[in-house]
Formats: structure tokens, C-alpha cells, sequence
């Protein structure tokens, strides 16, 4: 079994990937465009021909991206990738680019870890201590100030925020979340973590989890769409529980299978990662599963300026 | 300007004797201010907003609407009231500077221009919390009740830019006073209109003087109707022969066919407007941020516009920016081109109040194809700052804000050069009214360097004034974190300036922006060989950092104000009605994001909770309605309450009568926002169109 960490490097000045497409509100959208950039850019990168153009023109065009598959003509596997004690690197990561400009006591830094329906529920706590890690060691930090936890299967839509908060009442898995929480502690505990917070609960799920857990979230991340009506019941269980509403507009189930083997196969948006079978094209082979997604923000303090933003992601290659 | 200052004012004729030596020290200041905060670094982000307003003197029974010039009884008011300065506020002109006693000191007033006028700012700056940004429409609802308290009953603080019957026959002010005086010299407005403080009759008179005639404020009339044509400015007295300067209009030319005639600096620094200053972390920051901002300017003229009439006429015009740019024009007919140089240096092709002629970011994106051609600098003054240390980029706009002479010099500061003290410096860059000002660090450092945003104009509720302060604190927040690049070549910004004023440009007209705003991505070689880390890049060669720049021209397309701030995609489905199109202008070449997409980009990006992110999403769907013209200006408002008015005539008159009921249905539409009632409260037609669905309830 390959492991494989994929990663968007410093999306906030990497060009349009982080500016909402209309009609994308709430998608993965950022996420999945921006893995697809850094892959074209370190195929470009890495090239061995130098004649090879670069893309980001700050001239031509609007979207930032063209892209132009190579199809044979692929920048090879093993220069823009990286192996490295049984975790492949997609794409390899120059380290040495790590860190933030300022001490980091200077950021906000806050990380939003999404667990993945197609992931075990029992190495939860493992797959934390591994995303903070690598943004740990991306923004050359010692802890970060938030860590957001959000559960499969949950959501808050509906035509109005009341709606919302009667339909999550039943979604999720109130055990597994129960269960998952006491790792996400643990990392409070070990001072990696300032507060830690969960996302897209609303009030009856919320007061079920509070009777549950011996750390508290500080924060809830909630969707809000157009209509600014938080529903009374969660605005009142908040305000009690000194739980802070934020706002988001990710989507929980961030990536799934499918759309792991389009970034990383041989279609025309794919990377050339894996191997394809109808074409005898090579590359990796077996069958993917996503682990989980993670993304990370760090803002300057007193400045309100984004300076690094981005995402890791883990899946597990299961050769079959 | 420190109103404490006094002294002995000189008359042109002998402020021009020094005006060499004022240029001078100001150097030697400036350089001194160089070398000390060249280095200053991390300061926070720290924001500021000015708001300005004209008082009126208005009651149901009266049947005028008149300016009070009561300004500085109210400010002494102002600074007398003990419970005020308890709490912070007050009047730093009076009082000296107002020791803040709270954590949240309460708002300060300051004189103006016009007698007429108040300025209020917050008792100390704004920080970059976003809930923070939800204390500035209070803040400025406060204000606005503060003045208000400290003023007779009938008299009302209001945010028109300008009085729609300033300089009309008759009586206009309160008290009034007979025009003509020696000062302005102007035949529609007494010198009383000025605020009396000698600076500003000095000011006034010695750019006339300097001029060598008055100042021509000259704005197209709207042509109605029953607008006589070709117009002739019916309030123009030919027969005046009072001062030389009276002949202007008799065979000087100064009062064309079809144009509203003005003459005094007050018809232009009688205006209102909304300007924000922003504090960056250090000077390149700053620097960049000047630059970025400076495209912007003209679209937010165009967006805000609100100044359609002008001494008792519906103007052709929406905005007050070239009014002012000519009411204090003091080129002289050499400097204009219309004698050949003898006594002067140069050719100037702008007023002192005008749209910036420089870039002066050290950013590698800054194309020399982007520099005005016809920049005017003091070389003598460009090579001694390069010699004191300044880079060439920076000295050339400081030596090109040196090509103006000081208005107004006070013989007792002519005594000694004191280089603890800016004075000499700040009086050229002072009176350089760009519509970015570069701001460095005071004489004590204890403030960073500055960029001032200021084509705005002054919006008639606290609650626009909020929306668009913020909108424009989060576009800066936006341009910092996605490194954005707003660069066109500055005569593109000037003919958009020019373009903004037009009748109705926020949805007619079409501006010259950049395609696209996005850096270019950088290489991980070139990153990587430049910092000292440890891995060798993989494979040979290398790609330039920067790929080669192609013709300028295609970097930038017409776009209009719906494009620009909402995006193409949007625009397409507001100006169709259908929603079709989107899939065309989605990922096309003419795809732009738009300045709201970005702005929600960057709030999706930071921490913001719920209530926050609602009240500043209504803040810029005012800005996105505006843009796409679902709502209207206030210019547009005013010309449609004029139109609807039964007393109008169709002949672009604005008569006292409707003067007087405009100004009270804006003094309406204030208390109903004031007491939290919403507009529908305010029994003024028309507000739906205007204000939309914001604040109905109240707030």
C-alpha cells in the first residue's frame, strides 16, 4: 500500500484558484482547481525541457489557466513527485520554501481538517496528528490557533437556516463524532491547538454533543447562504455555551473517490498520476481511497492580510 | 491644518518672493522625515474615514433652505461641551489635541473650507477586526448626532456634496452678505462664505492672485425639455464693475454659451466628500498601495456619484471632481499654454487638484509604459532627494509635487528652518489635492506611512458612508493578500476620471481596466534558488521569474462599472435578464471576477462569524445594486425628485421652493436613519429606487 499526500502549495496569490466562480458558492471548487494548478505548475517545473512555457502569463487571460495536456509528451513521475519513506509526494514539496515571513506568534492560523466518508473512523486520531503535522511543518510553526473538525455526512442546507438546523438534527453520526473528539483534545491538550472547534452543527446536534464531551468547542462553523436568519435555538444555545458562530462556504464531503481519480488519472484535467488500463498508459495502479483533506489559513494579526493559504490531502493507493 | 497656527498671512505678491525657500526647507523636511521612518516597519492596520457636511438652516415655515455659516459657533459649542471631552471628543483645532480618556473615545469635529461646512472623523482610528467594521455606521450615526446637538433647531448637518443653490441670486446663506468682496472677488458668493480663519481667504485670494484672474468653474447644463438653447447662464451680471476681474465676463470669455458659470474656490471647496486613509505596515506596502488604489478611483467617483446640480441648475454632470479641480486651479496662462513661457517654468498640464500623475511602487509589475508621458518635475529638487538617499521612483513624484508653488506662507515660519517639524514639507504636499494622497509618517514617527483614498463622494445616509468605507478596506485587504494588479497606464486613469463625470456613467459608460488582476505564478526554481534552502532544484535549466510583458495595450479592455465590480457573469445576467449568456462569459477571454467576488473570496478565506459576515454582506449588496444599476445614485435620485417636483418647469431651473423641499426630504430621510425607523418612515418618494431593501426596518 502507497500512501499519498497531495498539496496545493501557497494558494493566495497563486493567481484565480481562490476567487469564487459565480454559481460555485459552497463547492470544492477551490480545492479541486487549485490541486489541479500545482500539479500543471510542478510538471512545468520539473520539466526536463527547458523550453517548456510557463503558464501564469499575467497578460492573457483572465482564468490564469490553460491547460494543455501533454499526453506523452507528460513530464515523467518521478521528477515532479516524491518518495519518501512509503509516502508519495504529489507533487514533490520543496521544503526549503516553508515558513512564514513574520514569527508566527504574528499569524491567526487556523486549519479546517475534513474527515472523509471513505476513511476508517478508528485512525481519525492518527489522520490529525498527521494533517497538523505537515501544516506544522508547511507554515514553520510551533501550534496554530484553531482547528475546525468536520464530520462526513453533515450540512446545513435547506431553503432558510431554520430548515437547516431541523435537517442536521439526524445527519452525521453522533457516535463516531463522540468518539472522534477526545484526539482532536488530545492535540489541545499537547498545546498544538489553541481552541478547537467543529463544524455544521446545529442546535439539537450541538447540545447532544456538549452532554458528550469533556472539552468544549469554542467554535461552530456554520454555512450561511442568503437569508441571514441564524435559527434562534442555535444562537441561544451559542450565546450560552460562549460557542462562537463562524461562517464558512465549504463543502463536507470534499473529495470524493471519483473525483481523486480524475485529478490524478489520465484524462484531459488529470494529473497522469495513475496508470490507465484502457490505454496501457503507466503509472500507479490500485485502487484509490481519500483519507482526508485538510486546509490551512494564516492571516496576519493587526493587518487582516491572508499571507498563505492551502490544502494537503491524504489518500491510500491499495495495489489489487 | 492646525487651526492654533496663526501668524501674519502674505499676499501673493510677497508669498511668491519666499516660495522658493518654502520648496526648499520642505525638502530638507522631507528627507529628514525619509531618513527617519524609510525604515519603519509592522505597523498595523490601522484606517481612518472623514465625513463631511454642509449645515442648513431649514423650517417648515420659512421658504428658503439656507446655508448657515454659523460653523464656528458650533464648533466652539463643540469644544466647550465638558461631557464630550470626558468622553474623548471635541474639536483638536480649539482644544489642542483631545487626550482620549476611553478605550472608545468619542468622535472629533474640525473646520472646513467652506464656513458652511464640518468635518467629524472617529475619536481614533479603526483596526482591522471585523467586528470592528460594524462600529463605523454607528460611529458615524453618532456624529451626525453630536453636530446635530450642538447646533440651533432649525439648523441640520446633511451629506449633499454640494447646496444646490450656493451662488443663486438672492439670498442663499445665514446670515447673508453682499457678494463681491475683495477676497474672492466673485460675483456670485461673498467672501463670508469662506471659513474666516486667515488661511482660508489667503488661500482663495492668492490662487486668484497667482492665477492672475479668477478661478473658472464652468459645468455643462442639463438641456431639458424646455431648456432655452443655446443657454446662456441667466445669473451672469455683466454689469458689475466693482474689481477688474469683472471684465472676464464681458469680453473675457469666462461664461460660455450652454455652461453654468462659477468663480470662486468655494463652488469647489464647498464640496463634500468621503475619504478613508489607510495605514500600511511600511513604506513599500504604502507604496504599493497608492498604486493599486489609484485605478480604482474613478470607478468609486462613478459609483458614488452624487452632485448633479450646481448654483440652481440641473448640471449635464454627476460628479464634483473637475468643479473642484477648477476652483482651485492656480496656473497661471503660461502654465496653461496659452502664452509662451516667460516667467514661468513649465507647462503644467493638470490643476493641483486633480487624478494622480505618478506610480511609485517599487513592484517589478509597475511597467514604464504605465508612467504619465507628460509628467512635469523639478529636476533640481528630483536629484537632491536621490542625493539625500530617496530612490529615483519616489523623488520623481515628490518632485513632481514640487512643481507647485506654497499658497499660503506665514512670514513667522520663515524665521528658521526647523527640521523637527513638517511644516514646509505639508504645505506643498497639502495643497497637491490628488485623489491619492502619499501620506509619510508625522514629525514624531508615531504614526506609519499613510495612503489616502479620496475621489469619493459623500453619501446622503451614514449608511452608505459606512458601506462604501468598508467596501474599501476590504478591497485593500483583498489587494494585499491576492497581490493584485490593477495597473493601466496613467492617461487611462485620467480619461476614466473624465469618463466618471458624464450624466448617469455608473451604467452607461465604460471604463479602461485591467483584464486581468492576478500575479503571475512564481517558478519553484527561481523561488528556491533564491532562498538559501537546502534542496537543488531537479532537472536543468531555468524559466525567468517573469514572463515577457506583451503591448500594454492588451493588458487593459473597456469595461463597465457592473463588470468591474460584480463581474462579467453577473453583468451578463443583469443587463440580459436571462441567465443564459453566463456560460459564454464564464471562461472566455472578456471573463473578469469583479471587485465583490473578490472581496467574498477573501471573507470566505478569514475567520468572520455569522452576524458580522450578514451586516457586511448588506454593505456590498448596496455596492453591487449601485453597480448594476438595480438601485440608483444619489444623482439620479435628486434628478428624478427634481423631474417629479411640481414646481420644476422642465428648464433645468432648481428653484429655492425645490431646494427647499430636496433638503427636506434628505433631512427626512437622516432622522428616520437617526432614530432607527427605516426610509418608509421618512415619507420621501423615490427611496425605493435608491436605498432599496437596506435598513427598512431600521438598524
Amino acid at each position: 500500500m502507497t500512501k499519498l499526500i497531495l498539496s496545493t502549495g501557497n494558494i493566495v496569490s497563486g493567481g484565480p484558484s481562490i476567487i469564487r466562480k459565480p454559481g460555485a458558492y459552497r463547492s470544492n471548487l477551490e480545492f479541486t482547481n487549485s490541486l489541479r494548478s500545482n500539479f500543471l505548475a510542478a510538471q512545468q517545473d520539473y520539466a526536463p525541457d527547458s523550453e517548456l512555457q510557463s503558464n501564469g502569463n499575467g497578460n492573457s487571460s483572465a482564468n490564469g489557466f490553460h491547460q494543455e495536456t501533454e499526453g506523452a509528451g507528460r513530464t515523467p513521475l518521478s521528477l515532479w513527485t516524491a518518495q519518501e519513506d512509503g509516502v508519495l509526494f504529489v507533487p514533490r514539496i520543496d521544503w526549503s520554501l516553508a515558513g512564514l515571513h513574520e514569527e508566527p506568534s504574528r499569524y491567526q492560523i487556523t486549519v479546517k481538517l475534513f474527515f472523509l466518508p471513505t476513511a476508517s473512523i478508528s485512525d481519525r486520531g492518527k489522520y490529525a496528528s498527521e494533517a497538523l503535522d505537515l501544516v506544522l511543518q508547511e507554515l514553520r510553526a510551533p501550534s496554530i490557533d484553531l482547528l475546525v473538525v468536520s464530520f462526513p455526512g453533515m450540512s446545513f442546507d435547506g431553503d432558510c437556516e431554520w430548515e437547516a438546523d431541523k435537517l442536521n438534527s439526524s445527519q452525521g453520526n453522533d457516535d463516531e463524532e463522540a468518539a472522534t473528539w477526545p484526539a482532536i483534545e488530545e492535540l489541545q491538550r499537547r498545546g498544538l491547538a489553541k481552541d478547537i472547534g467543529i463544524a455544521e452543527f446545529g442546535s439539537e446536534k450541538l447540545a447532544r454533543f456538549l452532554k458528550r464531551v469533556q472539552v468544549r468547542p469554542t467554535v461552530d462553523q456554520i454555512n450561511i447562504k442568503n437569508c441571514c436568519n441564524v435559527p434562534p435555538p442555535l444562537v441561544k444555545l451559542a450565546r450560552e455555551q460562549n460557542i462562537e458562530l463562524l461562517v464558512h462556504s465549504d463543502c463536507t464531503d470534499i473529495l470524493s473517490k471519483g473525483t481523486l481519480r480524475e485529478l490524478l488519472g489520465q484524462g484531459l484535467q488529470g494529473a497522469g498520476v495513475l496508470a490507465d488500463p484502457e490505454t496501457s498508459v503507466e503509472g500507479l495502479q490500485g485502487d484509490l481511497a481519500p483519507q482526508w483533506v485538510v486546509k490551512y489559513t494564516a492571516v496576519v494579526r493587526d493587518r487582516g492580510v491572508i499571507e498563505n493559504k492551502g490544502y494537503f490531502a491524504s489518500a491510500d493507493l491499495v495495489e489489487c | 491644518m492646525g487651526l492654533l497656527a496663526q501668524g501674519t498671512a502674505l499676499d501673493w505678491p510677497d508669498a511668491k518672493k519666499q516660495s522658493h525657500l518654502v520648496r526648499a526647507w520642505g525638502i530638507k523636511q522631507l528627507l529628514e522625515i525619509w531618513n527617519r521612518a524609510k525604515g519603519k516597519e509592522r505597523d498595523a492596520m490601522l484606517w481612518g474615514d472623514e465625513v463631511e457636511y454642509l449645515v442648513v438652516t431649514y423650517s417648515k415655515e420659512d421658504p428658503k433652505v439656507l446655508l448657515s455659516l454659523r460653523q464656528a459657533d458650533i464648533l466652539e459649542a463643540l469644544a466647550n461641551d465638558k461631557s464630550l471631552a470626558a468622553k474623548g471628543g471635541g474639536v483638536p483645532d480649539i482644544q489642542g489635541h483631545v487626550a482620549s480618556r476611553t478605550d472608545d473615545p468619542f468622535p472629533v469635529f474640525h473646520p472646513e473650507f467652506g464656513r458652511f461646512m464640518l468635518e467629524a472623523t472617529p475619536g481614533k482610528p479603526w483596526g482591522i477586526e471585523f467586528k470592528e467594521l460594524l462600529n463605523v455606521e454607528p460611529d458615524m450615526k453618532l456624529r451626525r448626532r453630536i453636530a446635530k446637538d450642538h447646533m440651533l433647531p432649525t439648523e441640520f448637518p446633511i451629506t449633499l456634496t454640494t447646496f444646490p443653490r450656493l451662488g443663486s441670486p438672492g439670498v442663499f446663506t445665514d446670515p447673508a452678505y453682499p457678494v463681491s468682496g475683495p477676497k474672492l472677488r466673485s460675483q456670485f458668493v461673498p467672501d463670508e462664505i469662506a471659513n474666516p480663519h486667515i488661511r482660508f481667504p489667503t488661500l482663495a485670494a492668492n490662487i486668484r492672485s497667482r492665477r492672475g484672474r479668477k478661478v473658472q468653474v464652468n459645468v455643462p447644463v442639463f438641456r431639458d425639455e424646455k431648456t432655452s438653447w443655446p443657454w446662456k447662464d441667466p445669473t451672469v451680471n455683466c454689469d458689475l464693475h466693482q474689481w477688474p476681474e469683472d471684465e472676464d465676463v464681458r469680453t473675457g470669455g469666462a461664461a460660455p454659451d450652454n455652461f453654468i458659470h462659477m468663480d470662486a474656490m468655494a463652488f469647489g471647496m464647498g464640496s463634500c466628500c468621503l475619504q478613508i486613509t489607510f495605514q500600511a505596515k511600511n513604506i513599500t506596502e504604502g507604496r504599493q498601495m497608492y498604486d493599486q488604489l489609484s485605478p480604482l478611483g474613478p470607478i468609486l467617483l462613478a459609483l458614488t456619484a452624487a452632485t448633479p446640480i450646481y448654483k440652481g441648475f440641473l448640471a449635464d454632470t454627476d460628479v464634483r471632481w473637475n468643479q473642484i479641480s477648477k476652483a482651485v486651479d492656480d496656473r497661471t496662462a503660461e502654465e496653461l499654454g496659452d502664452k509662451p513661457l516667460q516667467n514661468n517654468r513649465w507647462r503644467i498640464p493638470k490643476s493641483r487638484y486633480a487624478s494622480n500623475s505618478t506610480y511609485i511602487s517599487t513592484d517589478a509589475r509597475l511597467r514604464p509604459e504605465y508612467m504619465d508621458p507628460n509628467l512635469v518635475i523639478d529636476e533640481a529638487i528630483k536629484q537632491e532627494l536621490e542625493e539625500g538617499g530617496m530612490d529615483s521612483r519616489l523623488a520623481t513624484h515628490f518632485a513632481h509635487l514640487f512643481i507647485r508653488d506654497p499658497i499660503v506662507i506665514f512670514a513667522e515660519d520663515l524665521e528658521t528652518l526647523d527640521l523637527s517639524k513638517t511644516d514646509h514639507f505639508e504645505n506643498i504636499q497639502s495643497t497637491n489635492w490628488q485623489h491619492m494622497r502619499f501620506k509619510p509618517p508625522p514629525a514624531d514617527n508615531s504614526i506609519g506611512w499613510r495612503v489616502e483614498f479620496r475621489p469619493m463622494e459623500i453619501q446622503m445616509t451614514d449608511f452608505e458612508n459606512a458601506a462604501f468605507a468598508v467596501f474599501m478596506v476590504l478591497i485593500t485587504r483583498a489587494i494585499l493578500s491576492f497581490d493584485l494588479n490593477f495597473y493601466i497606464p496613467i492617461v487611462k486613469v485620467d480619461a476614466n476620471m473624465e469618463t466618471a463625470h458624464a450624466r448617469d456613467a455608473v451604467l452607461d459608460r465604460k471604463f479602461y481596466f485591467r483584464r486581468n488582476l492576478f500575479p503571475a505564478r512564481p517558478p519553484r526554481r527561481a523561488a528556491s534558488a533564491s532562498s538559501s534552502g537546502a534542496n537543488t532544484p531537479v532537472g536543468p535549466g531555468s524559466r525567468p521569474a517573469t514572463p515577457p510583458a506583451g503591448p500594454v495595450e492588451d493588458e487593459y479592455r473597456l469595461m463597465s462599472v457592473n463588470e468591474i465590480i460584480n463581474g462579467t457573469a453577473y453583468a451578463a445576467r443583469s443587463s440580459s435578464g436571462a441567465q443564459q449568456e453566463q456560460q459564454s462569459s464564464d471562461e472566455g477571454d472578456e471573463f473578469f471576477p469583479g471587485l465583490i467576488p473578490i472581496v467574498e473570496s477573501y471573507l470566505d478565506s478569514v475567520n468572520v462569524d455569522v452576524l458580522t459576515r450578514c451586516r457586511l454582506a448588506t454593505y456590498l449588496d448596496l455596492i453591487r445594486m449601485r453597480a448594476s444599476g438595480e438601485l440608483c445614485t444619489a444623482a439620479a435620485w435628486i434628478r428624478a425628485f427634481v423631474a417629479a417636483h411640481p414646481a420644476y418647469a422642465r428648464d433645468s431651473v432648481v428653484s429655492d421652493e425645490i431646494t427647499k423641499d430636496l433638503v427636506a426630504a434628505v433631512i427626512a430621510v437622516g432622522e428616520s436613519e437617526q432614530a432607527g425607523r427605516g426610509w418608509a418612515a421618512a415619507g420621501v418618494p423615490g427611496l425605493e429606487r435608491f436605498l432599496g431593501p437596506f435598513r427598512r426596518g431600521g438598524a
